[in-house]
C-alpha cells in the first residue's frame, strides 16, 4: 500500500519552511551561542575604595583623636595639586610640611597600575607640550628629563621616548579604521566643509587676544583675558553656541561631543561654550622637535608625572589618612585625622593648611568654618563619573585600515575609545594592555553615579566587550584580564557659569590667611597643568602671606 | 471504533516517519552541497586559481555522486541500517574534511591527492544516500510522488546551502567550524533515525556509542578550531614547502627546488641560498676589512646566522653577540642540517652568543662597547619594525659603538625604495654619524642598499679581505659606492619615533610592487 498525498502543496511548503527554519536556527545558534563567552576573562572592580570617603557623611562615628602632631603647614590631599604645593613649599624653603591623603596612593586621578604585560593608567594619561610661558611646568619637566635641553631659540627639546610615538590616532568609522580622529572616511563633502569651518574658527580663537592684551584662551586659564567678549561664552552651553553658529553636521557634532567627553566627561549640552572652545584653543606649546599638537605620554599615563612629583617631595607623606574635621585655632588650624589602617584618630595642629581635596569633599570638611552661602556654592560644583578598564589582550583581530595606534576611537559609541598602554614601550610585546575610557556622560552626573554604584562587574564587562567587538570582531577570545576602576567623581564638569562664575572665585578665597585652597576643580577644568598650577598658586599664597 | 483509531494512528505515525525521512533528505542535500563548497573554497584558498579549483572540485564531486548512485544497486539487506551507516560516514568524512585538509596541507607529499580523495569519498557517500533512501520509501509512495518529493527537497536544500554558505557560514563560523557543524548535523539525522524507527533496535546501542565518540571529537575540534586554523594558515609558494612553522612572532616557511633553498618570513623572501652570499658578503666585508683590530661585534636581527658566518672569517674577532627577537628562528638555524650547512654552523660557534629578546630593549639596557654593529632587521614595513630605524634608536647605537667603530644598516632597495633608502641615510646622519651609502646587486632581491656609518669618517677601502669570497673584493667595494642617477640621493625627512616617516615612505615606494 502507499499513502496518497503524504505531501500536498500546503504540507510541502510547511515542511520546506520548517526544515529551512530549523537549519537556519541551528546555524544561527552555532554562530552566536558560545555559552558564557566572557567566562575566561579574569578581573574585577579594583578601585577605588569608596568606603573611606563615605565616612565623612557621618564624622561623629569616627573615633575621637587620641594624640597630636604639629607642623608648620598641613596639606590635605595628595593629588597633583597637593604634591605640586608641597614641592613648591620645599623649593621656597618651607620643609616642615605634612601631607595627608585619604586614598592608599598619591597622585589622585593621575593614578596607575602595572601587570606582567605593561604599566597602565587608571586615569589621566597625557599632557600636551606646555606653553613656553609656563615656566614652572617646563622647569619641572626639565628636572625629570622630559625636556632634555633648549635650542638656540630657547625652545625646549623634548625626550623622544616621551613624545607620543607614531601612529598616534585612528577612528573606526564606516566599517574601517581611518587615520586621525576627525571624521573623514566616507564623510559627505558638506560635512567636511563644516568641520573645516569649525577648525578655522577655533584657530582664530587660539590666536585671539582680549582688550587687555592677554590671550583669549591659554593654560593655566587664570592667565586669560578678562575681556567679556570671550568670558561671556561661559554663560551658554556649547550646543547652543554651535547651533547659533550654524554648525549642524552630525559628524562635526559627534567629534565635538567626543572632545567634551574626553576632556571633561560632559556632553555638548552640559559643557559651557567657553570650555568647549578652550579645548581647541588653549594648546599653544612649542618645541625644538615638537609641534603644538604634540603630546607627552607614558605607559603608566600621568602616573609617570605623579610618580616623579611624589619622588621629589620626599618625607612627611601619609596615605590612608582621612581628615574628618577642620577647625580654626588661635595659632592656625587643627585637623582631626583618622588613620584608616590603625583605626585610630589624631590631631594635626598647623600654622597654615592647604586644602587640596575636591570641593565635594570640602563641603563636609568646611561645614563649621565657612558661611552658609559659601557652603551652598560648593554644592554647585558638579563632577563627571567615569569608568576605566584596563584590558590585557594576547592579540588583536585586525580590521581594514590603520593599524593599532596610541589612541583608538570608535565612532558613535558611548566610550571615548582606548589607549594602547604599550604604545610608548619600544619593546615589541605580543600581549598588550588597552586602557578603555568610558565617561558616564549620557545622564546627569548624580543619576549616572547612582546607576554606576548598582552596576556589577559582569554588566560593565558586557558593555565594554560589546563595544570592542564592534570594531574588533573576535576580540573577546583574546582578552585575558579586564580590571575596572569606577571614578564616581572623575573630573570637575565645566558646566555653564562654572569657570567664570562666582562659585569658583569664592572657593579659591583663603580663610583668614590660615586655610588655603588648591585643586584642579578650582580651575573648572580637570587637567594636570591646572592642578600643578593651583598647587603652586596656593603655596605662593602661603609663603607670601 | 478501536480498530479505526489504531489504523488512523498508524497512518499518521507512518506519514510522520516519511516526513522525517524527507526532512533528512533536506539536511543531507544541504550538507552535501556544503561539503562541496568547503572543498572548493579551501582549494582556492590553499592552491590559488579559484576557477580551476571550483570547476574541478564540482566535476569530481558530481562524478563521484554518480559512482555512488551506481554502487547503490549492489547494496541489499537492511536498507535502514545502510542508510544510517552512510549518514554516519558522510558526517565523519565531510565533517573532518576542512580541519584535516588544513592541517595536512604542509605535511603531505601530494595535497591534491588528499583533497580529491576527500571530495571523491564524500561524493560517493552522498551519491549513495538518495537512491538508498528512495528504496526505503518506495513501498509507501507512488513513484511520481516519491521522485517529486525527494528531488524537491534535495534541490531546495541545495539552494539553502548555497545561500547560507557565503552569507553566514564563512563569515561567522569559518571553514573549519562549518565543516564540523554540518558533520554534526549528519550525525544528528542518524541519531534521530536510530531512535525513531523500531527496526534499528538491534544495533542502536553500538551506533549510539560510535556517534557519541564522533560528536565528542567534533565538539573538541569545534572549540579549538582557531588553534587548528592558526596552525595551518598557509600561503602559496612557488616551490615545494619543505618546512613551515609559526612562532609567536612570525611564520617561517622554507621552500626548495633543485637549484636553491628559500626562506620566507610572513611571506616575504629573506634569502635564496643561490645568491645570499652576495647580500651577506656586502653586508659584512666593506666594514670588517676596515677594522683589522675589531674584537667585539654586535649583530641585531640576522637570526639566520649568515652574517655571522661571514664575520667568523676574521680570526681576530673574540665575541659576536647576536640579538634576534625570535627563538624559533635562531633555534631552527642552529639545528636544521640543511640550514647549518648553509650558515656553516655559525650560531653554534663558541665565539657567538645568541640572545633572544627585543633588540631595542636590549640595546637600551646594555653598555658594552662594540667595534662593529650590524643592524640586519626586516624592511620597515610596519610601525614595530620602523622603531628600529629611528634617529633615537641610532643614538642608542652610537652610545654602544667604539669611537673608531662602524655601524652597518641594511636599508632596503635604493632602486625600488629610493626614498626609504635615503631616509635611513639621513636619519643615521641626524643621529651624529658620518655615512657611506652603498649598494649591491642580489638577483633574487634586485638592487639592495646598505648604510655604513662611523663617528669620525675613518673608513677606508684598503684593508685585507679573507680568502674565498665570491662577490666582494676591493674592486667590488669601489663599485658599490657609486649611485647611478636613478638611485641618487633624494631629500627626505628624518625618521623619528613620533613621526615614523620611513614606514610611510616604504609603503609608498613598495606599494606599486605589492600584489
Amino acid at each position: 500500500m502507499h499513502i496518497k498525498g503524504v505531501l500536498n502543496r500546503r504540507d510541502f511548503i510547511r515542511y520546506a519552511l520548517t526544515g529551512t527554519s530549523v537549519l537556519l536556527a541551528a546555524t544561527y545558534a552555532a554562530c552566536t551561542a558560545e555559552g558564557n563567552r566572557l567566562a575566561h576573562i579574569k578581573g574585577g572592580i579594583v578601585g577605588p575604595d569608596s568606603g573611606t570617603g563615605h565616612l565623612l557623611r557621618n564624622p561623629d562615628a569616627i573615633p575621637a583623636p587620641t594624640s597630636k602632631v604639629t607642623t608648620d603647614v598641613l596639606i590635605i590631599g595628595g593629588g597633583i595639586s597637593g604634591l605640586s604645593a608641597k614641592r613648591w613649599l620645599q623649593k621656597s624653603g618651607q620643609t616642615n610640611v605634612l601631607l595627608v591623603e585619604m586614598a592608599d596612593h598619591f597622585g589622585g586621578n593621575a593614578h596607575s597600575g602595572r601587570n606582567a604585560v605593561s604599566a597602565y593608567p587608571w586615569g589621566a594619561h597625557y599632557i600636551p607640550i606646555p606653553d613656553i610661558r609656563n615656566k614652572e611646568l617646563l622647569d619641572f619637566l626639565a628636572e625629570e628629563n622630559v625636556v632634555t635641553g633648549y635650542d638656540q631659540l630657547g625652545l625646549p627639546i623634548y625626550n623622544d621616548y616621551y613624545m607620543c610615538h607614531d601612529p598616534e590616532e585612528r577612528l573606526f568609522i564606516n566599517g574601517m579604521w581611518q587615520e586621525g580622529i576627525i571624521p573623514n572616511s566616507g564623510v559627505p563633502e558638506q560635512d567636511k566643509q563644516q568641520i573645516k569651518a569649525f577648525l578655522a574658527l577655533v584657530a582664530a580663537f587660539k590666536a585671539a587676544k582680549g582688550k587687555d592684551g592677554k590671550d583669549a584662551f591659554c593654560i593655566p586659564l587664570d592667565n586669560t583675558t578678562e575681556d567679556d567678549e570671550y568670558r561671556k561664552l561661559d554663560k551658554m552651553t556649547f550646543s547652543t553656541y554651535l547651533a547659533e553658529k550654524g554648525f549642524t553636521s552630525p559628524y562635526l557634532l559627534w567629534y565635538l561631543e567626543y572632545c567634551c567627553k574626553d576632556d571633561y566627561g560632559c556632553n555638548l549640552e552640559s559643557t559651557s561654550a567657553w570650555a568647549g572652545i578652550h579645548y581647541f584653543a588653549c594648546r599653544k606649546g612649542k618645541g625644538a622637535n615638537a609641534e603644538a599638537s604634540t603630546v607627552l605620554t607614558w605607559p603608566e599615563g600621568n602616573g609617570f608625572l605623579s610618580g616623579r612629583l611624589r619622588a621629589q617631595v620626599g618625607d612627611n607623606m601619609r596615605s590612608s589618612q582621612l581628615v574628618f574635621k577642620l577647625t580654626q585655632t588661635a595659632t592656625g588650624a587643627e585637623a582631626s585625622v583618622y588613620d584608616v589602617g590603625k583605626k585610630t584618630s589624631y590631631t594635626v595642629a598647623a600654622k597654615k593648611v592647604i586644602v587640596c581635596s575636591p570641593q565635594f569633599v570640602n563641603k563636609h570638611l568646611l561645614r563649621n568654618i565657612i558661611t552658609p552661602e559659601r557652603l551652598a556654592s560648593l554644592e554647585r560644583f558638579s563632577y563627571a563619573p567615569w569608568v576605566i578598564a584596563n584590558i590585557t589582550i594576547n592579540s588583536l583581530p585586525v580590521k581594514r585600515g590603520m593599524p593599532l595606534c596610541w589612541d583608538n576611537v570608535i565612532y558613535g559609541k558611548p566610550s571615548v575609545g582606548y589607549i594602547n598602554a604599550n604604545h610608548q614601550d619600544v619593546n615589541n610585546s605580543l600581549k598588550k594592555v588597552l586602557t578603555f575610557y568610558l565617561p558616564l556622560s549620557s545622564e546627569a552626573p548624580t543619576l549616572a553615579r547612582t546607576k554606576a554604584r548598582d552596576t556589577s562587574y559582569a554588566q560593565w564587562l558586557e558593555q565594554i566587550v560589546e563595544e570592542l567587538e564592534y570594531a574588533h570582531n573576535g576580540i573577546t577570545e583574546c582578552i585575558e584580564q579586564a580590571d575596572l576602576w569606577i571614578w564616581a567623581h572623575g573630573m570637575i564638569a565645566p558646566t555653564p557659569g562654572m569657570i567664570w562664575g562666582a562659585d569658583r572665585r569664592a572657593a579659591v578665597e583663603p580663610i583668614d590667611n590660615t586655610i588655603f585652597f588648591a585643586h584642579s576643580d578650582l580651575s573648572g577644568v580637570s587637567i594636570f597643568e591646572e592642578a600643578f598650577y593651583q598647587g603652586i598658586r596656593a603655596a605662593r599664597e602661603v609663603m607670601g602671606g | 471504533m478501536e480498530q479505526t483509531d489504531r489504523k488512523s494512528n498508524g497512518g499518521r505515525k507512518e506519514s510522520r516517519m516519511h516526513i522525517l525521512l524527507l526532512l533528512s533528505v533536506f539536511v543531507i542535500a544541504t550538507c552535501g552541497l556544503i561539503y562541496e563548497l568547503i572543498a572548493g573554497t579551501l582549494a582556492s584558498y590553499l592552491l590559488g586559481d579559484s576557477i580551476m579549483q571550483f570547476s574541478t572540485i564540482i566535476g569530481v564531486y558530481l562524478f563521484s555522486m554518480g559512482v555512488g548512485s551506481w554502487l547503490s544497486k549492489y547494496i541489499d539487506g537492511d536498507l535502514m541500517r545502510w542508510f544510517i551507516r552512510i549518514e554516519v560516514l558522510v558526517g565523519v568524512v565531510g565533517g573532518c574534511s576542512a580541519p584535516v585538509l588544513f592541517v595536512a596541507f604542509e605535511h603531505v607529499a601530494s595535497f591534491r591527492l588528499l583533497l580529491y580523495g576527500f571530495v571523491s569519498i564524500t561524493g560517493v557517500l552522498v551519491g549513495l544516500e538518495i537512491p538508498v533512501l528512495m528504496r526505503i520509501l518506495k513501498n509507501n509512495y507512488a513513484f511520481k510522488d516519491l521522485v517529486s518529493d525527494v528531488f524537491t527537497f534535495d534541490y531546495v536544500g541545495g539552494l539553502l546551502a548555497s545561500l547560507i554558505f557565503p552569507l553566514l557560514l564563512v563569515p561567522y563560523l569559518g571553514l573549519i567550524r562549518t565543516s564540523l557543524f554540518f558533520g554534526f548535523l549528519n550525525m544528528v539525522v542518524a541519531v534521530i533515525l536510530l531512535y525513531r524507527f523500531k527496526e534499528t533496535a538491534a544495533y542502536r546501542k553500538g551506533y549510539t556509542a560510535m556517534i557519541s565518540v564522533c560528536l565528542l571529537l567534533f565538539t573538541a575540534c569545534f572549540l579549538y578550531s582557531n588553534k587548528i586554523m592558526n596552525y595551518s594558515e598557509s600561503m602559496t609558494f612557488q616551490d615545494n614547502v619543505i618546512y613551515s612553522k609559526s612562532t609567536p612572532y612570525q611564520r617561517m616557511v622554507i621552500t626548495k627546488n633543485n637549484r636553491e633553498l628559500r626562506l620566507f618570513l610572513n611571506g616575504n623572501l629573506q634569502f635564496s641560498s643561490a645568491d645570499e652570499y652576495r647580500y651577506h658578503e656586502a653586508l659584512v666585508h666593506p666594514a670588517m676589512q676596515a677594522l683589522p683590530k675589531a674584537t667585539r661585534v654586535l649583530v641585531l636581527g640576522g637570526g639566520d646566522g649568515l652574517a655571522v658566518r661571514e664575520l667568523l672569517k676574521y680570526p681576530q674577532l673574540k665575541t659576536v653577540t647576536l640579538v634576534d627577537l625570535d627563538p624559533g628562528m635562531t633555534q631552527l638555524f642552529k639545528t636544521n642540517p640543511m640550514l647549518t650547512e648553509l650558515n656553516k654552523g655559525s650560531l653554534l660557534n663558541p665565539k657567538v652568543t645568541v640572545i633572544n629578546t627585543d633588540a631595542y630593549q636590549w640595546i637600551r639596557n646594555d653598555s658594552t662597547k662594540f667595534n662593529l654593529i650590524i643592524a640586519d632587521f626586516p624592511d620597515p614595513s610596519n610601525y614595530s619594525i620602523g622603531k628600529l630605524y629611528t634617529a633615537t634608536f641610532y643614538n642608542e647605537l652610537r652610545r654602544l659603538l667604539d669611537d673608531n667603530g662602524i655601524l652597518v644598516v641594511q636599508s632596503t632597495s635604493p632602486y625600488i625604495g629610493r626614498r626609504s633608502f635615503w631616509c635611513v641615510d639621513h636619519t643615521i646622519t641626524a643621529a651624529g654619524f658620518f655615512t657611506i651609502p652603498y649598494h649591491a646587486y642580489v638577483p633574487s632581491f634586485g638592487e639592495w642598499g646598505y648604510i655604513l656609518a662611523t663617528k669620525n669618517y675613518s673608513w677606508k677601502n684598503e684593508g685585507a679581505l679573507p680568502a674565498g669570497l665570491r662577490y666582494v673584493n676591493s674592486g667590488t667595494i669601489k663599485d658599490m659606492l657609486y649611485f647611478p642617477p636613478d638611485m641618487a640621493e633624494v631629500p627626505t625627512d628624518i625618521n623619528k619615533l613620533n613621526n615614523q616617516v620611513l614606514v610611510h615612505y616604504f609603503e609608498n615606494d613598495w606599494g606599486p610592487y605589492a600584489h
